[in-house]
């Protein structure tokens, strides 16, 4: 493999995996997954992908999906074992179908509702198209964690290892009705109960997966985190009151020096003007910075904890898994890249996406080798179809 | 015809387990053979007949050779090997594929995307053009009502039933000459601000503080032949057409990634403002030339846009530039200025009734 990143070579975390009891104690020599893939061959199948988008009015985007995924997945190997991705574009076109067939029903079901029940008693300003929206709003919260479950599930069964299938067992409407009530409980405790809903929310989906017989356990609990979590919290909130002081007095600094009356305040307000909008969008670039410098290192340093901390709480029969991710490596995952798709009005996709697959080679390590012998074919071949409620309620990407 | 034992190695996953052998690859005119790299243990024989390639070089970096029906595959890691067996056995030629250049591909898509998007911009402009007149007027008459009872549906209407029958007796007169095969349908909101519109379906939207601004008839006159300008040019299903594509083609070119959508809003707003530019350009024109095609005074357009700039001298259209959707006041002002001419837009009577509908 030319320019491989990953393999064995460099020193291992000092972030130690889970115990395993002696009786099945592996020998754990650690590797690293190997990523070879080019960020030029990747663009190439991109820009392709762009432009049948643009060709077919978007609906192209299930086969330009699936080709990407197909390069990525194979260009990823572990212990020396290449990733296979067999899913279809028209797998996931029929998967969209039957939801948007769905979502018809539903939308007839309220229009329904509508003409023979509500109309008489209907709110002033509301109409059936309003209700229509709100409804698909409202179920469409809960959906949106159905189909990450189910878009998981298909995305697993289409892939392999070693020719294995790997598989996701577990309901997702289940998973869907847990996500829903934990993520609603939590933004009534002002977010204080985000570890349990990462603990519990990570569990089902980690020991659900499998590399065909092959299933993974998980050893996390909430009360291992929630200190850390606590100390995150509250100086989050100081680091808000500080960002929202200098943002404050900065803003009083500049109109004192500047000498600016209340008369040219009050003409600032005159949405009409170039110059009150490029002043709006000054200072909304510098709050953005502010918050950048004072807000998101912290979010970061909390969410490379708890990433290091359910990796090293996994492990699948006699391998391992541990990560040493770093506050500055969790910036760039999530704060870089996201700047990159949105500052390249999504040409840096591509990108975003080969600096991921980097991060997981050079980050990700495996103590032990599985033994192969004892690893089987999954039972169930998986969905038909996939990612139907992903694609039409959530932002699926690749 | 055979290779050398050692000439061809592969990785082989037997699809019923995850154990992975080290083989060397024989093909012989009938079949392939699998060995045991270390044993030399007869591991499989595939009929060439059956075998089949999954993937190809563009998207795998090993494409996999198989038994077709079955979920046993082999792994040949070094590229020259597989261009060897490929070369070998007709059948499985694509397994050796080389992988396309990658610079060549580059500048070919980019160059297609550019043309593309260039080619739907073009498409969507002239499409629009042409297909707006096509929209069947039963469709343009729903959307615009829609679009009524979202803008103005909860706000008092003025019923004045002669002055109604004047403004859609003068209405209809302009827009038959324009062409319109829509009858025109002209409501009066009650109140602010001064102002008027134009839905799709012929519905003209005229607001009670724009009459009473209005000097006299004329000037209401030039207000209206502006509107059934923007209706017989199809300027609101236009405009709809156009912001659709936009966001179409936007979404396509970024991945229909959200928040990109939400920046790129910007562009698609600037872009709708400069065809809300053009079309005003486009009903200004249109309206005082009906005017004076029916023979009626055509200079009231230009006295109401001139009331417009003594109510701000400081013409926001003018001030916003780019960012707004009509042109420069004084600039319609210059290019809609017509002597006084011509028989009068409403009759005496007809402009005493409009003036006291809303009472």
């Amino acid at each position: 493999m030319s320019d491989p990143v990953g393999g064995a070579v460099g020193l291992p975390p000092p972030f130690e995996p889970q115990p395993v009891p002696s009786h099945q104690a592996p020998a754990l020599t650690p590797t690293r997954p190997v990523y070879d893939g080019k960020l030029s061959e990747l663009y190439g199948i991109y820009l392709r992908h762009l432009l049948l988008m643009v060709l077919t009015l978007g609906w192209s985007r299930f086969w330009g999906r699936t080709r990407i995924r197909r390069y990525l997945w194979n260009h990823m190997a572990v212990l020396g074992d290449r990733f296979e991705y067999r899913g279809r574009g028209i797998e996931l076109m029929v998967g969209f179908l039957i939801v948007l067939a769905i979502l018809i029903l539903w939308a007839g079901v309220v229009w329904a509702i509508w003409h023979f029940g509500l109309h008489d008693r209907a709110v002033p300003g509301v109409d059936i198209v309003n209700l229509i929206f709100v409804s698909i709003a409202l179920i469409g919260v809960p959906l949106a964690y159905v189909g990450q479950y189910s878009g998981l599930r298909y995305k697993l069964s289409r892939t392999r290892w070693r020719g294995i299938r790997c598989a996701m067992e577990g309901s997702p409407w289940s998973y869907g009705a847990r996500a829903t009530f934990l993520n609603f409980a939590n933004a009534m405790t002002a977010r204080l109960l985000t570890p349990v809903v990462s603990v519990n929310l990570a569990r089902p989906r980690i020991i659900h997966a499998r590399v065909g017989t092959q299933g993974f356990d998980f050893a996390g609990n909430v009360g291992d985190i929630y200190g850390r979590y606590v100390g995150f919290y509250f100086l989050n909130i100081l680091a808000w009151a500080v960002a929202i002081g200098i943002a404050a007095a900065a803003l009083g600094g500049v109109i004192e020096r500047s000498g600016i009356g209340q008369e040219e305040i009050k003409a600032f307000g005159d949405l009409g003007r170039l110059r009150t909008i490029l002043l709006i969008a000054g200072a909304a670039f510098g709050a953005y910075i502010l918050f950048g410098v004072m807000i998101l290192p912290l979010r970061c340093w909390w969410r490379a904890y708890l990433y290091r901390y359910l990796v090293s709480h996994t492990r699948a029969g006699n391998v391992l898994f541990t990560t040493g991710i770093s506050t500055r490596q969790m910036w760039g995952y999530l704060v870089l890249n996201y700047l990159i798709v949105l500052l390249s009005f999504g040409l840096g996709w591509p990108w975003v996406m080969h600096r991921t697959l980097r991060l997981i080679a050079n980050e990700l390590w495996l103590y032990g080798a599985p033994d192969g012998s004892a690893i089987g074919q999954p039972p169930d071949k998986g969905p038909r179809f996939g990612e139907g409620l992903l694609d039409m309620f959530d932002v699926s990407g690749v | 015809m055979s290779l050398g034992p050692s000439a061809i190695r592969g990785r082989y996953y037997d699809g019923k387990t995850a154990d992975v052998r080290e083989v060397t690859v024989v093909a012989t005119p009938g079949e392939v053979i699998l060995r045991d790299a270390a044993d030399a243990a007869l591991v499989a024989r595939w009929p060439i007949v059956e075998l089949g390639v999954l993937g190809d070089s563009e998207h795998e970096a090993v494409p996999l050779l198989v038994r077709r029906n079955g979920e046993a595959r082999l792994a040949i890691d070094d590229a020259e090997q597989r261009r060897a067996l490929g070369a070998t056995v007709p059948e499985i030629t694509r397994l050796g594929a080389r992988r396309p250049s990658t610079a060549g591909r580059l500048l070919q898509f980019s160059v297609g995307l550019a043309a593309a998007v260039a080619l739907f911009w073009v498409a969507l402009q002239s499409g629009s053009d042409l297909l707006a007149p096509l929209v069947p007027n039963r469709l343009q008459a729903r959307m615009g009502e829609g679009v009524y009872a979202q803008l103005v549906g909860q706000r008092p209407l003025c019923q004045g039933e002669k002055g109604l029958t004047a403004l859609n007796r003068f209405a209809g007169q302009v827009a038959d000459a324009g062409g319109y095969d829509q009858a025109i349908k002209v409501r009066v909101v009650k109140g602010g601000p001064i102002n008027a519109f134009t839905l799709p379906g012929g519905i003209v939207i005229l607001y009670s503080a724009l009459i009473d601004r209005a000097a006299d008839g004329n000037e209401l006159g030039g207000v209206i032949a502006h509107e059934i300008g923007h209706a017989v040019h199809y300027h609101p299903i236009k405009g709809l057409v156009r912001q659709f594509g936009t966001e179409q083609i936007l979404k396509a070119i970024t991945g229909g990634y959200a928040e990109i959508s939400t920046l790129g809003s910007g562009g698609t707003l600037l872009l709708a403002l400069r065809n809300g530019r053009a079309f005003e350009r486009e009903a200004d024109a249109t309206g005082v030339s009906l005017l004076e095609k029916l023979g009626l005074r055509a200079d009231g357009m230009s006295r109401f846009f001139e009331e417009l700039l003594k109510i701000d001298p400081h013409d926001p259209a003018a001030v916003a530039g780019i960012w707004s959707d009509h042109p420069p006041t004084a600039e319609r002002v210059a290019a809609t200025r017509r002597p006084p001419t011509g028989a009068p837009d409403f009759t005496d009577a007809e402009w005493q009734a409009i003036r006291t509908m809303c009472r």
